[in-house]
């Protein structure tokens, strides 16, 4: 891309640059351009991957004159005193670090002729609108690959672009629920299937999204069948994705063999003992024994108790067999003590035995003090404070938040300047038109 | 024209086991990589082992669950017990981009593969360790299974029934999640590999990458110092009522139904009117009539929709639900997920062919690629590349590779 050639150029007679742009390419991703069309979590998560390992990531977001300004997720907090402010929502402020932002009305012709001169000069493109939504504004693939035949457009939404139910209205709780993994695996018999008390299937959507989309970034000059192109469209399902990864990799080929398939129980793992959440003196523990080794040394850490040397027990089947008198012996001890003394003890003696955390207590691990895991940024409306920092570490190429969200609408001159060399002029007769 | 996938020049090394580190090779694969589960018969993969099997014969090359969950992978085997395995083993990895393993921290030190020794091979290789914390730190050696490892995130905490107690996830949701997020890491590195000529030794922590999951509820704990419990299905910033799983007509059938916005209500208020021999008089009550108001009485909102949506069948009421713009689907089952149509023509599961002659379902390429068609493979028969890895691609002789078979060195 000329851009390119020309920072390299610029490398090097221009030592200043050439500082500034070194320091840059230290990041992994750094060089990829990334606009998001992205709403809540799914398409949000999946560029923030992008953002904080380096890429260049413009959040295109609806202007105040929509009505309903920015990502949903401004509106949806967890705001300070439960005050709702656009600017100072926690499930934004998590999701959309490193990313700059940019305020353009798409459902106006003259917004989408902008957006569409930003996308001529980006990479990648990271959307979950609805594809009726998409198509209806002339924004989908066929139409955008005229634009820039390199562009790599990727799609998240709950039931993907094709099939029966694509055009089907849906949000992460439909599409967590349409994959199987609820009715299969969590819930007690009976009742409701229960979800991951998070968004769980977009942000399972997000990462196979993201992981997809930056290798098609990767091979684009493999896949190009001349010099110009080389982009594709990845068209992600977030219960579709569960269901393949997660449930079916486990289920289906017993199901298309047998005929037979098996529901959720309610405990963790019905088959072998002790395998499940259990209470103990100030909440919960994950009780797992099931290998010799670790139940012998749960039964050391529990003072050997005479029930536990039985030689029937020594085998974590015949233990789930016995598991309505199992269970009930192992929380008089459990109840008796806190569930960090249970992990730590456990631990020591070869039994893979967890606390459940809670939030704060999670956060408070000094594992992740020691691995710098929270990271704290200074926000204008916020303040300074912590939030998750990278999902992986790349030594040389290190990643995670450095800067926090952006206000509304914070780099609208940057950009449009940078991109469209538009002068200050027209930028105000683009706002007095509602569309930035 | 021939088909072209992005990562077809990459070759990858997978040590991977159990099911994380076969999926990260998987999902490489999926995308193009030629990627080879290094295993033994010497010691085999307890996956491998898990039931059913195909054709109900017992055998470590006939797991059905262990294929879904490896396809992709090729595989060459390896007892790396003896000296000359490692030999091979460092002479395959020269002529690879990347190394996966999903051991704890140290043991590939131990094996003699650490970090430094394979950059004496290939000086720029991309290793990938995803042990359940991180390769540092004082939980560095902590023992979890996947499925309790979220239990030390926050997320367990989140997920049961309201005011309860958390309801375990019965299977390791963690562990598909990181296989494909660690792909993830390892194409950014591979970038910055092609940029700086440099590999690296990527630190992906199982617990780091599923505390995200927690993150809009971490960041309600820093604002507010509240701590959230278990949310049953209800919204996780509760923006919507109603919001959640409702029983429907038949054996353990049921609905989900999330309503946002106001139209999204109208179109509920409609679809309820609309069926006949029911009283509908509840759904115009003025303490659901906005969006504040629902929030406040959800419980009880939630209690009168059941007894509304068991009169109907849920793909029946999905869809009625769905006409009138309202975002509802069926929860299905394992059985439903293969005979779904939405899954059937999304080519979602497919049966394919193993290496040793059975049929067998697995699943395809979850992701849609508009260019390219995903490489689909079967489940890796033990060693099945062993002939092309170490006469094609390493160059011994017959004589040699006979040799080595023998002795239980290629095992």
């Amino acid at each position: 891309m000329r851009s390119r050639l020309l920072k390299s150029a610029l490398e090097m007679v221009e030592p200043t640059w050439g500082k500034i742009l070194s320091k840059q390419s230290n990041e992994a991703l750094a060089g990829i351009r990334v606009i998001e069309l992205g709403q809540m979590i799914s398409a949000p998560y999946c560029a923030k991957l992008f953002a904080d390992f380096g890429a260049d990531v413009i959040k295109v977001e609806a202007p105040a004159s929509t009505g309903l300004p920015g990502d949903l997720s401004r509106h949806w907090g967890p705001f300070p005193s439960d005050e709702p402010h656009l600017e100072k929502s926690g499930t934004f402020f998590f999701l959309n670090t490193n990313k700059r932002s940019v305020t353009l009305d798409v459902a106006q012709e003259k917004g989408r002729a902008i957006l569409k001169k930003l996308l001529a000069q980006a990479d990648v493109l990271i959307e979950n609108c609805h594809p009726g939504q998409m198509r209806e504004w002339g924004l989908d693939f066929a139409a955008l690959q005229k634009i820039n035949p390199r562009l790599v457009m990727i799609s998240i939404t709950p039931f993907g672009q094709t099939g029966p139910y694509c055009d089907w209205k849906g949000y992460d709780l439909n599409a967590y629920h349409l994959s199987g993994a609820s009715h299969r695996y969590c819930g007690r018999p009976g009742e409701a299937p229960l979800e991951h008390g998070t968004f769980a299937a977009d942000f399972f959507g997000a990462i196979s999204a993201a992981t997809w989309g930056l290798a098609a970034v990767y091979g684009r000059s493999l896949v190009a069948q001349n010099a110009e192109g080389g982009g594709q469209q990845l068209d992600v399902s977030c219960a579709e994705a569960i269901a393949a990864a997660f449930v079916g990799g486990q289920n289906i080929g017993g199901y298309a063999q047998d005929g037979k398939f098996e529901h959720r129980t309610g405990v963790g793992m019905p088959l072998g003992a002790p395998a499940t959440i259990v209470p103990c003196k100030d909440g919960y523990v994950w009780m797992l024994a099931l290998e010799p080794g670790q139940w012998n040394g749960l039964a050391k850490v529990m003072g050997n108790p005479e029930w536990m040397q039985l030689d029937l027990f020594q085998d974590m089947y015949a233990r789930a067999q016995n598991a309505d008198a199992i269970y009930p012996m192992l929380q008089e001890w459990t109840m008796e003590h806190s569930k960090q003394e249970i992990m730590d003890l456990c631990q020591a003696n070869g039994c893979p035995v967890t606390a459940v955390y809670n939030v704060a207590e999670a956060a408070a691990q000094e594992h992740l003090k020691v691995r710098e895991y929270l990271v704290h940024l200074a926000h204008p409306h916020l303040g300074t404070i912590p939030t998750l920092g990278a999902p992986f570490k790349l030594p040389k190429s290190p990643g995670g938040p450095k800067r926090p969200a952006p206000l509304l609408g914070e780099h609208n001159q940057e950009v449009y300047g940078e991109m469209l060399s538009q002068d200050a002029a027209l930028l105000t007769t683009w706002k007095r038109d509602g569309i930035i | 024209m021939a088909n072209k996938l992005p990562l077809q020049k990459i070759r990858v090394a997978n040590f991977g086991w159990v099911w994380a580190g076969p999926v990260v090779g998987q999902t490489l694969g999926f995308l193009g990589a030629e990627v080879y589960k290094i295993e033994s018969r010497a010691r085999i993969d307890l996956t491998r082992n898990l039931p059913p099997f195909a054709e109900g014969v017992r055998d470590p090359n006939r797991s059905l669950s262990n294929h879904a969950c490896w396809a992709g992978n090729g595989s060459i085997t390896l007892n790396l017990k003896k000296d000359e395995a490692k030999q091979l083993a460092l002479d395959f990895i020269a002529k690879c981009d990347v190394v996966i393993e999903n051991f704890g921290p140290g043991v590939m030190k131990q094996l003699g593969f650490g970090y430094e020794e394979l950059c004496k091979v290939k000086p720029d290789i991309v290793m990938f360790s995803m042990p359940a914390a991180g390769l540092y730190g004082p939980l560095k050696d902590i023992r979890t299974y996947g499925l309790s490892l979220t239990s030390t995130t926050g997320l367990d905490s989140l997920t049961g029934y309201l005011d309860g107690a958390p309801i375990p996830v019965e299977n390791a949701y963690s562990d598909p999640y990181n296989g494909i997020l660690g792909a993830f890491a390892i194409v950014a590195a591979l970038h910055y590999r092609d940029r700086s000529g440099e590999g690296q030794h990527i630190d992906y922590s199982q617990q780091e990458a599923i505390m995200q999951m927690v993150g809009p509820a971490y960041m309600d704990y820093v604002l507010n110092g509240r701590v959230a419990g278990p949310i049953e299905n209800r919204h996780p910033r509760a923006m919507a009522s109603p919001h959640g799983v409702f029983p429907c007509a038949g054996d353990d059938r049921w609905i989900s139904i999330a309503v946002l916005t106001d139209e999204e209500w109208q179109g509920l208020q409609c679809a309820v009117k609309k069926a006949a021999g029911s009283d509908a008089s509840w759904i115009d009550a003025p303490e659901f009539a906005t969006h504040e108001a629902r929030l406040a009485h959800i419980a009880s909102l939630h209690e009168k929709l059941a007894m509304w949506t068991k009169q109907f069948g849920d793909t029946e009421l999905a869809a009625r639900l769905q006409a009138a713009g309202v975002a509802a689907a069926p929860v299905l089952n394992v059985a439903d997920l293969l005979n779904n149509p939405h899954y059937k023509a999304r080519k979602t599961f497919l049966e394919v062919t193993h290496p040793l002659g059975f049929e067998e379902t697995i699943y395809g390429a979850y992701v849609k690629m508009s260019e390219s068609e995903p490489a689909v493979r079967p489940g890796p028969s033990m060693g099945q590349d062993n002939e092309h890895v170490f006469k094609n691609l390493l160059g011994l002789p017959e004589a040699r590779y006979a040799k080595l078979v023998e002795e239980q060195i290629i095992y």
